[in-house]
């Protein structure tokens, strides 16, 4: 009954009902846009609801919430420029299939396999919030640094082409993300004594560039081909196709609940992740990951619908944020009056299971709003080129703008822009480059705490390693998949399965 | 067609801005909030705020304007025009960035709106730690050098201000300072056991202490506060401390220096109405904020003295890049 | 990987590159040698922020991974130099079409005007011409697509966003304010 009454207050109030569906609503459009994050419009949305109770203020927020995370796989799958960097693996898979004239198919998977997420996440967070949160409160500056080596061994699986052009893309993205004043000690990085460099370089800015302005680049080489015809006849997936990747994407929205419960780690990283699980474990995919893959669709959709369940298990539970957005909710509930903290749980039970409903409602009018409306964003593709390209570029330079409301970052978004166009026709891979920004200061701040914790020794620094389960486990995860993915490993394997196999 | 349009608004515009001062504001004001969404410079600037903007009658649009740890919004701010348009909303930092060589800008260039509300510090630690108040922890680390880490939020964070603190009357103590990038992740890693102890400030702790997640090892002020009974100040196991306490961070709106005294006047005289509010200092208090609501002179002198205090104690613990002396800030007390 | 226009392809998608791994495309070499050289540069860039200092120093990660560039970049200059030419492909009409400059120098100049200018006006020139150059078509057509769609970005952007893009000659928040007035007057 406790229970009860608060999860249903949702439904029981058609105004909040109304608030979660706008919410979702606009979220998807929010998230379609590159440029405009979940992050922006939640922080808008706590002056706007200033005056408001906190809870329509809350629904409206996880209606955002939900909603923005699902749609950056719009554009990423209609257009190849993900709407926020969650979406980047979505892009991989997702785009080659819109070309073939399926996004309709795919913008049907993504939907579906977004709700699976979704639900698994929230149930996580409704069952086990304080067993999860006490596991990645365990998380030490050497976990999150072994997890950080693991998500750049991605490096190998982004990089369809020449892994050695892959793996400077993702070194070249490690140096970008240090770019400024480093967050611990102040001191400069390739800064160059310029003023414009002391802030670092938004890598949200350098994600616009180089998928928005490099294809839109691109784009030019064919401007009189006519658009292709998209069939969007077939958009709800047939139930054999939801079942045959059930246990897929079972396998990576678990993923996505832990990556987006780590406080430092969120669906970015969860849905990159979840895509190289699912290139090693799917053996026979209907055609090769980088052609149009579903389980590339799978995989990182799942996964980052998860992970917002995932955010809220330490947010609720500790008070702590799981990402940005939470960060922000949590002073949306400060301001409303509570108290977020450890004490939330038990002071306001109430509120718990109240998110929980409101998020369990989002996750349905996102499915809802996925699978109608598919026709109008499919006529975005079909527009002419000689319009969308220019929108594209206008809609680039105001998105890096309003990440920090600052003009270094177009200039970084159109530099970066050019410089992708290149590198894409000397076949080096983007992906890879935005990832190791993404990594970079997961990799640096948590390697040097880790070494200052141990005082500079690095004997200490693997003793630690070995002395922790969890540690050990990361590290053997790291070695393995690094080991698996040398061609010495090939040689080793072939020779092994060679006499055995026929 | 387009030029009839553009010229049209601009003589309406021109002679709104003829209207001068007293019209103020006529039209939307930019507020610049130095830190990123969901800091509690971002939570307590969008709480007081629209309580500000139904006294003044205007609009203050609020962004946040994050890097270079608030140096580029404060330059931003700096060298916009001085018409009460563009207000800098920011917490103490800005005070050190020239002893610390992050810019050649702070709040002298401006003129302090309002200093909201100040902060208490203390010191927490993890529930594990073999020791329970201050004083244990200070024989503790002197009894292991070099065995208990401090969480640290880089060079001119409270934890600095409050470790050089403690080293000046203490001596000198042999911990590991671990840097984090602000202190929410660091108490999270406090939590965890990847930090021993950890100066923060009251109202972000406060809830974690409550519960037990973490305990409290002293306030770093010269009485008990009510928020938190039964933990004693620290200069209760130290009298020592009385020469630098009350010290903490705070927060504050300032407008570019020129600015027209009578706009000054109106701002402050709206974020006054704003702190006085009941709903915002009920916030404040349940988060254990000290609310001020000062301007003028009075908010002037609190910066000069605060910066004083602070950057004296900083090149006296060798925790700064050049000497406040180079920049003008005179000794307390001199 | 196939391709539907052996000749030219566009490495569109980004699981697919647009370089060739049997040929050296025109301007490749050059590319790969300016790599190099900004990578070296880099190197020793990482190198003057704090030396071999400490583990933990702040240059001890860019550090690895510009070296990690600077080898990276080596291998592949030294495997572009051995490739032989892209047969049928010339730098003008693969790599960089005159469209694709007059883009390149579009948004340099958008980037220019941005400021002094401010964002509506900027935009709207820009959107003008290139929409003018790409379609072909009437400069009516374009005023009236530019102006629709750019009306639209604005009110997302700027009314319901409050982004505050840079206003140069368009006294923006004036005129706001002037409706915000209206609208408080007719309550």
């Amino acid at each position: 009954m406790e229970v009860l009454t608060p999860l249903l207050t949702v439904f029981a109030e058609p105004q909040l009902l109304a608030l979660v569906a706008l919410g979702t609503f606009a979220g998807i459009y929010v998230g379609a846009i590159p440029g405009l994050s979940v992050t922006m419009a939640v922080s808008i949305l706590i002056s706007f609801t200033f005056t408001w109770d906190v809870y329509p203020a809350i629904s409206l927020m996880i209606g955002i919430y939900m909603g923005g995370v699902y749609g950056g796989a719009r554009t990423a799958i209609l257009l190849n420029i993900p709407g926020a960097p969650s979406a980047i693996a979505t892009a991989l898979d997702g785009y080659p299939m819109a070309r073939r004239g399926e996004a309709g198919t795919a913008i049907g998977v993504t939907t579906v396999m977004s709700c699976i997420g979704g639900f698994v996440g929230i149930g996580v967070l409704a069952l086990a919030a304080p067993l999860v949160s006490d596991f990645a409160l365990r998380f030490q500056p050497r976990d999150y640094m072994l997890l950080a080596l693991l998500g750049i061994l991605l490096v190998g699986s982004l990089s369809t082409g020449s892994l050695v052009k892959g793996i400077f893309a993702g070194a070249l993205g490690i140096a970008i993300g240090a770019v400024g004043r480093d967050p611990l000690t102040f001191t400069e990085r390739f800064t160059f004594d310029l003023q414009i460099l002391e802030g670092g370089i938004s890598f949200i800015a350098v994600m616009i560039g180089m998928f928005g302005v490099s294809e839109a680049l691109l784009q030019l080489h064919h401007v009189d081909k006519p658009a292709i015809r998209q069939k969007i006849d077939r958009i709800v997936p047939s139930l054999a196709t939801v079942r045959k990747h059930l246990p897929l994407s079972l396998q990576t929205s678990t993923i996505g609940v832990v990556i987006g419960a780590l406080p430092g780690t969120g669906g970015d990283i969860a849905a990159l992740m979840a895509y190289d699980h699912a290139k090693r474990v799917t053996k026979h995919p209907e055609r090769p990951f980088g052609d149009g893959a579903m389980e590339g669709l799978v995989a990182p959709e799942t996964a980052n619908n998860a992970a917002v369940g995932g955010a809220f298990i330490p947010m609720m539970t500790l008070g702590i944020p799981g990402d940005a957005v939470t960060a922000i909710m949590i002073g949306a509930l400060f301001i409303h009056g509570l108290n977020p903290g450890p004490m939330l749980m038990i002071d306001r039970p109430e509120m718990f299971w109240f998110i929980v409903g409101a998020l369990l409602t989002a996750n349905v009018f996102m499915l809802i709003f996925g699978l109608t409306g598919i026709k109008l964003f499919t006529r975005i593709v079909e527009m002419p080129r000689s319009v969308l390209i220019p929108l594209i570029l206008l809609l680039s330079i105001v998105g890096a703008y309003a990440v920090n409301n600052s003009i270094a970052d177009v200039y970084w978004m159109l530099g970066f822009g050019v410089f992708g166009y290149f590198l894409r026709h000397y076949g080096y891979p983007l992906g890879p480059v935005i990832l190791g920004v993404i990594l970079s200061r997961l990799l640096d701040d948590n390697w040097r705490r880790a070494i200052i914790s141990e005082r500079e020794d690095l004997g200490r620094f693997f003793a630690g390693i070995f002395s922790s389960p969890l540690s050990t486990v990361l590290f053997i995860g790291v070695v393995l998949i690094f080991v698996s993915q040398t061609p010495l490993w090939r040689r080793l394997k072939a020779r092994v399965l060679r006499p055995s196999g026929t | 067609m387009k030029h009839v349009i553009l010229s049209a608004v601009s003589v309406l515009a021109i002679g709104l801005g003829a209207a001068q001062a007293e019209d103020y504001p006529t039209k939307e004001i930019q507020g610049i909030i130095q830190w990123g969404a969901g800091g509690s410079t971002d939570t307590v600037m969008r709480s007081v705020t629209p309580h500000a903007e139904e006294a003044l009658g205007g609009t203050i649009v609020m962004q946040n304007m994050t890097g270079a740890v608030g140096a580029i919004a404060l330059n931003h701010v700096a060298s916009s025009d001085p018409d009460g348009y563009t207000l800098l909303m920011g917490a103490e930092n800005p005070l050190l960035y020239k002893v610390m060589g992050l810019g050649d800008k702070d709040y002298n260039d401006f003129v302090p709106v309002s200093i909201l509300a100040r902060g208490t510090p203390l010191v927490v630690a993890n529930v594990d730690a073999p020791f329970d108040d201050y004083a244990e922890m200070v024989a503790y680390v002197k009894a292991n050098p070099g065995e208990v880490r401090f969480g640290a939020t880089g060079p001119g964070g409270l934890p600095s201000v409050i470790t050089a603190m403690i080293n000046t009357v203490e001596g000198e103590l042999d911990v590991i300072a671990v840097p984090y990038d602000g202190d929410g992740p660091a108490l999270t890693a406090l939590q965890g056991g990847a930090v021993d102890v950890m100066p923060a400030v009251l109202g972000i702790a406060i809830e974690g202490i409550r519960a037990g997640t973490m305990k409290p090892l002293a306030v770093f002020d010269v009485a008990e506060t009510d928020k938190l009974p039964g933990v004693p100040p620290v200069t209760a196991f130290n009298p020592a401390f009385e020469t630098y306490l009350p010290w903490g961070p705070f927060f504050g709106v300032f407008a570019p220096k020129g600015t027209p005294d009578e706009v000054v006047a109106k701002l402050s005289d709206a974020y006054a109405q704003g702190v006085a509010n009941p709903e915002f200092v009920e916030l404040m208090e349940n988060r254990g904020f000290e609310l001020m609501g000062i301007s003028g002179q009075e908010a002037t002198d609190f910066l000069t003295k605060w910066q004083q205090g602070t950057t004296w104690l900083l090149q006296d613990g060798g925790h700064t890049k050049a000497s406040p002396e180079e920049f003008g800030i005179a000794r307390p007390g001199e | 990987m196939r391709r539907p226009d052996p000749d030219h392809h566009d490495g569109t998608a980004d699981a697919t590159p647009g370089g060739c791994d049997d040929a050296r495309r025109p301007g490749e070499l050059a590319f790969v040698v300016l790599l190099l050289l900004a990578s070296l540069a880099l190197l020793w860039s990482a190198y003057g922020i704090s030396g071999f200092e400490a583990l933990s120093a702040p240059g001890s990660v860019p550090m690895a991974a510009t070296t990690a560039m600077v080898v990276t970049s080596m291998i592949v200059v030294l495997r572009t130099a051995r490739l032989p030419r892209s047969a049928g492909e010339t730098l003008r009409r693969d790599i960089l079409p005159g469209v694709v400059v007059i883009f390149v120098l579009l948004l340099i100049a958008y980037a220019l005007l941005l400021k002094p200018l401010g964002f509506l006006p900027t935009s709207g020139l820009f959107l003008m011409v290139s929409i003018r150059i790409l379609s072909g078509r009437g400069w009516g057509f374009a005023l009236t697509v530019s102006a629709g769609s750019l009306l639209a970005i604005w009110l997302i952007f700027r009314i319901v966003f409050t982004v505050l893009m840079p206003p140069g000659i368009v006294p923006e928040a004036e005129f706001i304010q002037i409706f915000r007035d209206l609208g408080a007057g007719g309550r």
